[in-house]
């Protein structure tokens, strides 16, 4: 039984190729620790000599055997073409012999028959952002990510916005490493519903306040494996996983526990890994958090654990246009509006002001103003 | 990216084919094949930078599969070879890793203390260096998951039974050794239960059948046996019909019999272009989407569904226009099919056909 319950933290799929079965975030990282040599996961480079020496011991081996095996296992060996000849590696190889460069030839020779290329800016830019942080190391050494870290990999998907959100799966990714807290995700997470302004400003378009909805209503909830986590940091958050309890515990549902957010590291947590759970703030803006990938912090990481937790993908939105212009983002939305070709309507900040204001800044004619945060604007 | 995956499975299979009729796991052997095949180009000719990565990604976990049971232990140090070679030639900085998992740790273990016993030292000095130079990530899962996204685009058992060793757990479950303590087992209980009832033998404690341990035995032999038949038969079957060796059997039969299905429903829908000619331009539609359940009816992935309202509703003026004789007779075949080549060519281009390439491979 013994080890049985060890096997319990080993990640197996629950359903193939989907999702695993619960395991214990912790037990699962000292799982690893004690099966791997530090020097496996250490940032820094292992001495090639030693290595060396030891492999001799190993095997039983003599010097000369090791040097034949070196120059016999090199990557040289793998070379087709000598160095000096290389061929271009952006050109794929005439008469190409393997499937996949077939496959490769047959789409170029395809996309050089269309009449206009379409150079995808979103391609481009796809993996910037996973660059910029890359092998990034901490100005202060105390800063430096601990060898043996877990790095968690979240993807985070936006609620239905919009009707066209529906057929994508917009999502932004962020890392985490294991010793963080549970709300320092939520504060990694940027969700425009966080930054709604609310009240009509049609008479007072200058005196817009400062205050988004985060700095109004803190409360925020994670929901994994049956327990709410709350962020309870500020005074004025509520526990807004309440109701949900009451009305499972009235309707013969399992009970759910809650704790708190900011008392709960990752590696207190039992979860699986490709299973949706939930992120849940504003009161009803809904995010399901999948846990994609766990795995030991590389020396290719950043290692700054200070930018943790780390934004390395990002969804990309089309950003609504002001309808006067058609040039800048929109930042305010009328409701009955006279000027307005449509109801609601989108300007921005300077077409807005030209066009429901005279020159003293009195307003013309009735309408309603409100301030408007284009999704896009993150991106 | 996700398009490539096929043929780089498909490669993967070849370069471990070849490797497996070599009959060797020196990593000399490899490497010549590897050469031969320059299969280092696979990296080649990815102009956009953001898109190599991606794709590096995918062969290593298209490959890594292959160093893990069930293969057998030749394709296992293919497989690590495979890995050494892929992930030393990409070209992307810093490199892309091999995501290794918790589960699969302990066969890795094992894997190379079979290659210590052996003496290959090529084996294990290839899994120390990747280790030595950090190319492994050490993982929860072999792949990231992100909840059903791989649904559509699972193939069933993608497993290459070339590779794989035959089931042989029932011999290993019933050894000589387990044979021997059953036996001693089984005495030890009869004479228990003799000494329980002194009496003469009660007919209710004679639950156990007397004869247990031979029974158990031969039943193994002669499934051993079936199986050495079975393989046997199945590779005469293989050697038959079987051209360039690549595929199962299993696959090409079925294929063949897909094709068989392809060519009396394609005969069966050609017959239906007769119809009116004011209903010319709904037949266009008809023949192309006989063309386009081909595909499906190869697969067998769908299974047959049910025809849409479209579908349906253009079968129903068909069978009006069935009706209407006088009409028929007019429209001619060779009209028809004329039409709709222009139509293609004024229309539309046709957009990239991504698994022709492995239909193509399988014909």
């Amino acid at each position: 039984m013994a080890e049985g319950a060890e096997k319990e933290d080993v990640p197996v799929f629950e359903n193939i190729d989907v999702n695993t079965k619960p395991f214990h975030l912790r037990s699962f990282r000292n799982l690893w620790l004690e099966a791997l040599k530090p020097r496996l996961y250490s940032f820094s480079n292992t001495d090639p000599a030693r290595e060396e020496v030891e492999l001799m011991q190993e095997m039983g081996i003599s010097p000369e055997t090791l040097e034949e095996l070196k120059t016999i296992c090199s990557t040289d060996a793998l070379r087709s073409h000598p160095e000096e000849e290389a061929p271009d590696p952006d050109v794929v190889p005439p008469e190409p012999k393997l499937a996949t460069l077939k496959l490769r030839k047959k789409r170029q020779d395809y996309k050089k028959t269309l009449l206009r290329e379409s150079i995808g800016r979103h391609d481009i830019y796809a993996n910037e952002m996973e660059m910029l942080a890359l092998g990034r190391k901490p100005e202060d050494p105390t800063d430096f990510v601990q060898e043996g870290e877990m790095i968690l990999t979240f993807n985070v998907l936006y609620p239905v916005l919009f009707e066209r959100f529906k057929y994508v799966r917009a999502y932004q990714t962020l890392l985490v490493l294991g010793s963080q807290k549970l709300s320092e995700l939520r504060d990694g997470i940027c969700c425009v519903s966080d930054l709604q302004v609310f009240g009509e400003f049609s008479s007072t378009p200058d005196m817009v306040p400062q205050f988004i909805s985060k700095d109004h209503y803190k409360s925020a909830f994670f929901f994994f494996e049956g327990t709410f986590y709350n962020d309870m940091r500020f005074p004025e958050c509520r526990d807004i996983s309440t109701t949900t309890r009451e009305w499972a515990k009235k309707n013969d549902f399992p009970e759910f526990k809650s704790t708190k957010m900011e008392d709960t590291t990752f590696y207190d947590l039992r979860l699986k890994v490709g299973y949706p759970y939930l992120y849940c703030h504003q009161g009803d803006c809904e995010h399901v958090v999948i846990l994609t990938d766990i795995r030991l912090a590389h020396r290719d990481d950043c290692l700054d654990a200070k930018l943790y937790p780390l934004l390395t993908h990002k969804h990309r939105v089309a950003t609504r246009k002001c309808c006067a212009c058609h040039l800048y983002i929109s930042r305010w939305i009328t409701t009955n509006d006279p000027h307005a070709p449509s109801e609601p309507c989108l300007y921005c900040d300077q077409c807005f002001r030209s066009l429901h204001y005279d020159e003293q800044g009195n307003k013309l004619g009735d309408f309603n103003a409100f301030a408007y945060v284009d999704p896009g604007a993150f991106n | 990216m996700e398009h490539y995956k096929a043929s780089l499975q498909t490669d993967c299979e070849q370069i471990l084919g070849s490797f497996q009729a070599s009959n060797s796991v020196r990593f000399e052997e490899f490497s010549k094949i590897w050469k031969q095949t320059d299969f280092s180009s696979i990296f080649h000719g990815i102009s956009q930078i953001g898109e190599k990565r991606i794709f590096t990604r995918l062969a290593l976990t298209v490959a890594s599969p292959y160093l893990f049971p069930p293969y057998t232990f030749q394709i296992r140090v293919g497989g690590l070879y495979l890995l050494y070679g892929l992930y030393n030639s990409q070209s992307v900085t810093p490199k892309e890793k091999i995501r290794l998992a918790l589960k699969d740790w302990s066969d890795l273990i094992k894997f190379q203390q079979d290659a210590v016993n052996a003496q290959h030292y090529d084996v294990v000095y290839i899994l120390k260096k990747l280790l030595s130079d950090k190319a492994l990530y050490f993982t929860a899962m072999p792949d990231p998951l992100s909840f059903n996204a791989k649904r559509k685009q699972k193939e069933g058992g993608n497993l290459n039974e070339m590779f794989v060793d035959r089931p042989s757990r029932p011999q290993e479950l019933i050894s000589t050794d387990m044979l021997e303590e059953l036996a001693n087992v089984h005495e030890h209980y009869e004479k228990l239960k003799q000494a329980v009832s002194a009496q003469a033998e009660k007919p209710e404690l004679n639950l156990v059948k007397q004869n247990m341990v031979p029974k158990l035995h031969s039943a193994v032999v002669s499934y051993y046996s079936w199986q050495q038949n079975h393989t046997e038969f199945e590779s005469q079957d293989a050697e038959s019909d079987r051209g360039a060796g690549e595929g199962t059997t299993s696959q090409e039969e079925s294929s063949r019999r897909a094709k068989l299905l392809e060519s009396i429903k394609a005969r069966s829908y050609g017959q239906a272009v007769e119809a009116s000619r004011s209903r010319r331009h709904r037949q266009v539609e008809v023949t192309s989407a006989a063309t386009n359940s081909e595909p499906a009816a190869g697969s067998s992935r769908y299974t047959s569904k049910a025809p849409s309202l479209k579908e349906r509703t253009e079968l129903r003026f068909l069978n009006q226009g069935d009706q209407n004789e006088g009409l028929q007779g007019v429209t001619r075949i060779w009209r028809l099919s004329a039409v709709e080549k222009e139509k293609i060519e004024e229309g539309k281009r046709p957009r990239f056909n991504w698994s022709s390439e492995r239909e193509g491979d399988e014909a």
